[in-house]
């Protein structure tokens, strides 16, 4: 019994220290935000107003009242569910991101399941054949694919996929003839699509998604792979292996229906991870795509100084990383109590 | 293997995935596809959407009392306004509008809606102010200066006096200028906003077409308002698509994927020339790139070495290399192309005569400096030919690229010693306009903060030059007024103004073959109401 | 980019090696650095690719500091009448868009590289190491005030973080550095602050304190040696990473500004003639994706040598 109080405790001060970092996460962005020198007011007026326009949009987004002031009402507001408006667009920053986060997670999602299909085979492949030109040629393919710039590999890819062969789409989630012809379900369009029934549509965004989710699959795979290596190599060197194979077990048997069995929460925690690290190397991908999504959103936001947008970003991101974090060691301390 | 069947399920989807592409369509022929980068789209508003790209899609939801020729700027046609006269005092300008115009909405458009949108941008103060602010209008006057006498009249009565042909050309390319559906407007005000905050996403107007989605910084609809005073529109539709990256643009216009490729890059552009399916078409603007010095540095305030500076611009390589498809060679304060525009004084690079002048003043070993510049091509490229021209007569300049707000900002603060940039003004096809922008300067004080005038922002004062530029707009002689714009080129030139042009603006489109009648306006009012689809 | 995420998992530490007096413990301390580094080189021979990788970096860092005599033009001289030249005999990489010969600004480029590397690097390394270990050795809030601290920067992602802090600061290598840098220390300093938390347990410290050393002779003497090994693996593995988060930031426009030539922004202003000027953006690319490979190679092969699981 008082284990379990002694655990729900310990998820209690988890859960407290986890939105102190958030808190943490928003007074440094709330500070740099305030501090830069990018004035979203000069965007909104333009560059040949007059001080009395300037001062008087200024006053309007209420930019010129002290810091604090401007971050007690930021914190007001977010306690009551509003993540404020963009101060460029008017619009509410939860719609905003309501309508560019789907186009990341599909993204993302996407990739995730590439560079696991390719890295996880890979990792095992490698771990099997260790210290052979197996081994060594799974490592440098997934390492170059994680040490070329993601940008220039996109760049690459349009060009030889969609310039010369026409194979993938072009920028953007969809072919222009299918804008605004599919009613929003989720976002996300694979599955709007389907759910609408329009099999051209359905076929014309996976046209455009797939190009994008493989480069940027790629990046992650290199990652997944080698961590199915190591923990392959650590399952393989444990004695129930051992004793498998001296039953007359395949290698193909001992590979998959053993080891890899044992391996896949592992293996989940590690996915979990990755998918957190894309949502960043998305910014990239995104701005040769153009794809409509979160990370052009942040860096245009960044850039043009709109900070109700950018905390709204961070503060989505910052609770993503921190969930797939805390599901991670979750994971951890219930399936191996050795790492804790 | 296990693993040779993974491979072969891996090839398998992707090849279903390739499969399934349907052939590569043309666009519809009753549809415009624009590819364009729509960071710069923030608002509707016409009383306060800054920027280039939003002037054309103003242009098309919205009528304007009178309209410029493309060809010929000075050319004033009619529009929502049938006839116009100056009165003979100079001091008021009556419009007659036009019967029968309706908006959207079904009501008719009178001349109470025109004084109303024209009221409501100065008593807004928003950026679009600006122009009628120049003028003399305020929040405060104007209500009493632009009248309706009656529905089909409309009065504007001037402040100060001034150019009428200025106020005229203002009436027709600025997006404050456009006529707002005033009931509908209101109808969605929201304390006491005049609708502020609904115009931002919204239209409200009687032009050719109308709003019908605008997803930000992704796509925006526009549909055909089959009741236009004019007939409706040949296109059905117009699709403007965000595509940041000019490689994917021009990769799209090659497939047929877009009709009408704006704002790409220079090198894209220059081999789409070769592309026989498509047409380059550039339209000469109003502004023009520039170096920029602060004479608020000592070093700068010196005529001598603003005049080494003058000579330390290679403006035949950076026209030559840098500037094709984003601008054409120009030296004069004033844009080129009208009457008063002295020919370009012909100035070169010339290292030597720059040292010599560099070690009169007193740095014989040139000085240490910094360029602020936009990230962006050509500027970015501009500033870069510049530090190296500067470095040869020892002038180590070390470049801040950033954003428009911060090198602007930093040029409204007066924090600066070199800006390269673009601007000057020239939405009216007059000198005045350029040279107020660029060069008036009535009160160099530090308090007076006058940051819309780029001669208030270099602290160029030159009290001669201010005072031919209040006096040649007034002027009544054409002749005379001719003359006068003529000598603040030639005391601008002799006593080295603040900013030097180096290039007035190009902006160049890529059109499919299969677009027909689209002209481009200088004042970037493209109206696409007569453009069709073979 | 995936700074946290790009290492093993949460690891036990590799035991210290422990001795029997407290008079030899300091000579073992170092005489097992020694050892480690011996068996680092024998292991590293024996290794192909983690060979290939020391090489690559050594070719680096050669080019790098005999760059005014590899190169054959001056990285900075314009010609703006030879802008854009394929590769020839006169340029063996062809000109950019200022006519500037691309191969002399690879050349040069190789030192921005490098000083990003060393720069971020003698930042973030004795940073996160002092950091991670007082925060293990001492506890108590100063261990939950330092992993506050690292957890908000941590939740984070690297280059959103890194594109605020030089929004912030400005464009400009130094401030990419430093923001670079601010993003890298979190991972490192939790790294040494584990391998401080066993150690601080161990015999041969508790015989240390009760001689009388204070606690910051103990870090720098004791912990801070032994946890050498895996924070140098990880920078070494962050050094990928390190480099392409610079040339994603130099991508954006952000990282190092004109004339100086940085691979990332080469590559970001060579793409707008990629198409017909393969060579602005090609070369850049190659240089920056053999230079992370080599990085990465040499980190993993440090790693297999330092840690016996894998």
């Amino acid at each position: 019994m008082s284990g379990l109080k002694k655990g729900a405790a310990a998820w209690r001060t988890r859960l407290l220290s986890t939105g102190a970092t958030l808190l943490g996460l928003l007074v440094l962005t709330f500070f740099i935000g305030r501090v830069m020198p990018i004035d979203p007011v000069l965007a909104i007026v333009g560059p040949d107003a007059d001080v009395s326009t300037y001062q008087q949009v200024q006053a309007q987004l209420g930019l010129d009242r002290p810091l604090l002031v401007q971050f007690g009402h930021y914190i007001g507001e977010l306690a009551q569910g509003n993540l404020g408006t963009s101060l460029l667009t008017g619009n509410a920053v939860s719609d905003d991101i309501a309508r560019v986060f789907p186009a990341t997670v599909e993204l993302a999602t996407l990739a995730i399941v590439v560079g696991t299909a390719l890295g996880v085979p890979l990792g095992v492949f490698a771990a099997s054949r260790r210290g052979r030109l197996g081994d060594h040629a799974v490592r440098v393919i997934s390492l170059a694919g994680h040490s070329t710039p993601v940008f220039w590999f996109a760049m690459m890819g349009l060009l030889v996929f969609y310039a010369w062969l026409g194979w993938a789409g072009g920028s953007g989630r969809i072919a222009l003839a299918f804008d605004g012809a599919i009613p929003r379900v989720t976002g996300l369009l694979l599955v709007d699509t389907l759910w609408s029934g329009n099999w051209d549509a359905f076929a014309s965004s996976v046209q455009h998604i797939v190009l994008p989710a493989c480069i940027l699959g790629l990046h992650s795979m290199a990652y997944i792979s080698r961590m199915t290596r190591s923990f392959m190599l650590a399952q393989l060197s444990q004695e129930y292996i051992l004793a498998a194979r001296v039953k007359g077990l395949s290698e193909a048997a001992v590979i998959w229906r053993h080891a890899f069995r044992n391996i896949l929460v592992q293996l989940l925690t590690i996915v979990a991870l990755a998918y957190g690290g894309l949502l960043e190397g998305a910014v990239l991908i995104e701005t040769v795509f153009a794809w409509p999504g979160f990370g052009q959103y942040l860096t245009n936001s960044l850039l043009l100084g709109d900070m109700n947008s950018v905390m709204g970003c961070v503060l989505l991101v910052g609770i993503i990383f921190v969930t797939l974090n805390l599901i991670s060691d979750a994971l951890y301390q219930v399936f191996d109590p050795r790492m804790h | 293997m296990h693993f040779a069947n993974l491979f072969k399920w891996l090839s398998l989807a992707l090849a279903l995935a390739i499969s399934a592409a349907p052939a590569q369509a043309a666009t519809p022929r009753d549809q415009l596809v624009i590819g364009m980068n729509m960071n710069n789209l923030l608002s509707l508003d016409p009383a306060g959407a800054t920027g280039n790209d939003v002037l054309g899609v103003v242009a098309n939801l919205y009528d304007y009392l009178v309209e410029l020729d493309p060809h010929d700027l000075t050319i004033v046609k009619p529009a929502l306004a049938e006839k116009w006269e100056i009165a003979p005092d100079r001091n008021s300008i009556t419009l007659t509008l036009r019967d029968g115009v309706r908006f959207k909405s079904g009501r008719l458009l009178t001349a109470h809606d025109a004084a109303w949108s024209l009221h409501r941008v100065l008593k807004l103060n928003l950026a679009m102010a600006s122009p009628w602010k120049s003028y003399g209008f305020s929040k405060t006057n104007a209500e009493q200066l632009i009248t309706a006498p009656d529905a089909r009249t409309l009065r504007i009565a001037l402040p100060e006096p001034t150019d009428p042909k200025m106020v005229l050309y203002t009436l027709g390319t600025s997006v404050s200028s456009a006529i707002l559906d005033r009931d509908t407007v209101l109808a969605h005000q929201k304390n006491g906003d005049l609708g502020a905050a609904w115009l931002l996403t919204h239209a409200a107007g009687s032009g050719p077409f109308v709003l019908t989605e605008w997803r930000a910084k992704d796509a925006m609809l526009l549909d055909r308002y089959d009741g236009y005073w004019r007939g409706p529109a040949k296109l059905r539709r117009v699709v403007m698509r965000h595509v940041p990256e000019s490689l994917s643009l021009r990769f799209m216009i090659d497939r047929g994927d877009v009709d009408l490729a704006a704002g790409m890059a220079a090198p894209d552009i220059e081999a789409l020339k070769h592309d026989g399916r498509v047409v380059v078409q550039p339209v000469k603007r109003g502004n023009t790139y520039y170096v920029a010095l602060s004479l608020k540095d000592a070093r700068y305030a010196d005529k001598r070495v603003r005049l080494a500076l003058r000579k330390l611009i290679d403006y035949d390589g950076i026209n030559q290399a840098i500037m094709p498809h984003y601008g054409v060679a120009h030296q004069r304060p004033v844009m080129s192309g009208l009457a008063a525009t002295l020919p370009d004084p012909g100035y070169k690079l010339d290292v030597a005569g720059a040292r010599k002048l560099l070690a009169e003043a007193g740095y014989p070993n040139g000085f240490r400096t910094t360029i602020r510049v936009l990230s962006d091509p050509p500027m970015i490229n501009i500033a870069t030919a510049l530090q190296a021209t500067l470095a040869q007569a020892g002038i180590d300049a070390s470049i801040l690229p950033g954003t428009g707000n911060q090198v602007y900002g930093s040029m409204r603060d007066r924090k600066f010693e070199i800006v390269v940039g673009r601007g000057g003004g020239g939405v009216e096809p007059h000198p005045h306009a350029n040279l107020r922008a660029m060069v008036y300067n009535p009160d160099n004080r530090d308090e007076a903060r006058l940051t819309n005038f780029q001669g208030w922002r270099t602290s160029f004062h030159h009290d001669a030059i201010n005072r031919l530029i209040e006096q040649a707009v007034r002027e009544r002689d054409d002749a005379t007024q001719l003359a006068m714009y003529r000598e603040v080129q030639q005391l601008y030139d002799s006593e080295v103004g603040a900013i030097q042009p180096i290039a007035q603006m190009v902006d160049t489109v890529v059109l499919s073959r299969r677009v027909h009648g689209y002209v481009g306006h200088p004042s970037a009012t493209t109206l696409l109401r007569d453009v069709y689809k073979e | 980019m995936l700074n946290t995420a790009m290492s093993q998992p949460p690891a036990a530490p590799a035991s210290p090696s422990a001795s029997a007096t407290s008079a030899a413990v300091a000579e073992s301390a170092a005489s097992a650095l020694r050892d480690s580094v011996r068996r680092a080189l024998h292991h590293l021979l024996r290794n192909p690719m983690t060979l290939a990788g020391l090489v690559v970096v050594v070719l680096l860092v050669t080019v790098a500091l005999c760059a005014p005599w590899v190169a054959t033009h001056d990285p900075l001289r314009q010609d703006l009448y030879a802008t854009l030249q394929a590769p020839g005999a006169a340029h063996w990489f062809g000109t950019d868009e200022y006519g500037r010969d691309t191969f002399s600004r690879l050349v040069y480029g190789a030192r921005t590289t490098l000083y990003i590397v060393a720069l971020v690097t003698v930042v973030v390394g004795p940073i996160g190491l002092a950091v991670g270990a007082a925060s293990g050795y001492f506890g108590g809030w100063i261990d939950t005030l330092f992993m506050r601290i690292t957890d908000i920067f941590i939740s984070f992602p690297s280059l959103v973080l890194a594109l605020a802090f030089v929004a912030a600061l400005g464009p400009g290598l130094e401030h990419a550095v430093i923001a670079i840098a601010l993003t890298a220390w979190p991972p490192i300093a939790r790294l040494a602050r584990a391998e401080t938390r066993s150690l601080r347990k161990a015999d041969f410290i508790a015989a240390v304190q009760l001689q009388g050393a204070s606690p910051l002779r103990i870090l720098v003497r004791h912990i801070a040696p032994l946890c050498l090994s895996s924070v140098l693996v990880r920078l070494t593995m962050n050094m990928a990473s390190i480099i392409l988060t610079a040339a994603g930031l130099g991508f954006l426009g952000l990282g190092s500004q004109p004339p100086s030539p940085e691979w990332g922004a080469m590559i970001s202003a060579g793409r707008r003639y990629m198409m017909e000027c393969w060579w602005l953006v090609a070369m850049p690319g190659a240089a920056i994706m053999l230079v992370s490979l080599a990085f990465n190679l040499l980190g993993d092969g440090l790693r297999d040598i330092f840690d016996p699981r894998s």
